[in-house]
């Protein structure tokens, strides 16, 4: 009878700010001695360090320039498709000088979606910086899988012509390069999850 | 049946392209984003467990401060409680907050407003929601601060808080503003937001219930998380 309830507005998003390091990842800007570690440095604290993949890249703003003020999260299944609570989560700002974000992970596997069918494998990734007035999210997906019965990418498909921008290029062994683009040309398609 | 999260309503959330508020030109993107029905990855989240929280995490008064002094400026509760679409409370929900401090400065090598540093506050902090959905931190009121926008523009006093609920999908990222602050109206943060009911969830109460006994004004903000529907499978719709 849930359908009979009224349902309330969610609260609205407002731009988390150039200053977000402060409370998302304090360590990293050198405030010490409140917080033990921040959230999300290791998204499998437990696992064999052996079997991680990288995933580098940038994300570029509509001017081409690549940015180090925004903070990334993301959120993945371990390396058999199960989603836990308690690991697959992960916080990563870009390096201020090379401009690049790494995220050492390992590589999610296919995964049984809700309705039983499977997803292909994917990261969901959200991106929140100053300019920016809701948190935006996109997936990456990976070179060299099956993505043909992806649901996702079916849908996506239907809307644009290219899915290349949620796609991450194998770059060498274990290492795939994943750029994000906010505008233009190549801009990445993000989605409304 | 199946779970699927409730759609946004964009009426709701703040357009991403609002050349007002200056920094969205080049960062928002120009393209729709791309709607779908929910997944097993967007129904799933990180949830944090209580121990991970200190004892102090949510006294920005105490947790950054030398020797025992106070940092300067009124200190404040903020307190509220989180549900979801349907008034049902969250336990467990995890929220950080960041602010800046009495004199509008941030404790951070990008702001180069000419305002104090406090040595006694770094505004972060963090707590977990009780089983009822309630949250409480004791901060110090934040000051406004000049920022570089279409000239020099003023923030309105405000805390940045960052929830994790129980999914991915419930994750949000927004600002507290407070009753009375005529910097508000003229904030294009805010503004960004069509829907002025929308716009007001956003400004906490003053509560001045416990402002006796603790001798603290005390904020009010509540936050609603998106619920989630019991729905058919989306395949057996298409095969009716």
């Amino acid at each position: 009878m849930s359908n009979l309830k009224i349902v309330l507005d969610e609260t609205p998003f407002q731009t988390a700010g150039p200053f977000l390091h402060i409370g998302c990842l304090p360590n990293a800007i050198n405030i010490e001695g409140i917080f033990d570690t921040d959230l999300g440095v290791k998204p499998f604290a437990k696992k064999d360090y052996d079997k991680f993949i990288t995933i580098t890249g940038s994300v570029f703003d509509g001017d081409g320039k690549a940015l180090d003020d925004i903070m990334l999260e993301s959120w993945q299944s371990d390396e058999n498709g199960v989603y836990s609570p308690e690991c697959g989560f992960a916080r990563f700002v870009p390096d201020s000088l090379t401009k690049k974000f790494n995220l050492y992970t390992l590589k999610p596997g296919f995964m049984n979606n809700v309705n039983g069918k499977a997803q292909s494998p994917h990261i969901l990734i959200s991106i929140s910086s100053r300019g920016l007035n809701m948190t935006l999210n996109t997936r990456i997906y990976f070179e060299g899988d099956d993505l043909t019965n992806d649901p996702l990418l079916s849908n996506v498909k239907n809307c644009r012509n290219d899915i290349s921008s949620l796609i991450a290029k194998k770059i060498d062994e274990d290492i795939y390069l994943f750029d994000i683009f906010l505008q233009g040309d190549r801009e990445t398609i993000f989605l409304d999850i | 049946m199946v779970e699927a999260l409730i759609k946004r309503n964009p009426k709701k959330h703040p357009q991403l392209n609002f050349p007002d508020y200056k920094s969205s030109c080049s960062r928002a993107p120009k393209n729709k984003k791309i709607s779908f029905s929910s997944t097993s990855t967007e129904i799933s989240g990180p949830v944090f467990n209580k121990n991970i929280i200190g004892k102090l995490d949510n006294d920005l008064t105490l947790n950054f401060s030398k020797n025992n002094t106070l940092p300067i400026g009124h200190k404040i509760i903020v307190f509220g409680r989180i549900s979801d679409q349907f008034s049902n409370p969250i336990e467990g929900a995890l929220i950080e907050i960041w602010q800046a401090n009495a004199a509008g400065k941030y404790l951070h090598h990008n702001d180069n407003n000419n305002a104090p540093i406090d040595p006694n506050f770094a505004g972060c902090g963090r707590s977990i929601t009780s089983s009822k959905g309630y949250y409480e931190f004791i901060t110090i009121q934040p000051g406004p601060y000049p920022y570089q926008n279409r000239g020099i523009e003023w923030r309105p006093m405000h805390i940045h808080f960052s929830v994790f609920g129980k999914s991915f999908g419930q994750r949000l990222i927004t600002q507290m503003y407070f009753e009375g602050d005529p910097l508000i109206n003229s904030c294009p943060m805010v503004n960004s937001i069509p829907d002025e009911k929308a716009k007001q969830s956003l400004i906490s109460k003053l509560d001045t219930s416990r402002s006796n006994t603790q001798k603290l004004l005390s904020y009010k903000f509540d936050i609603i998380l998106r619920g989630t529907n019991q729905t058919f499978f989306e395949n057996k719709l298409e095969g009716l």
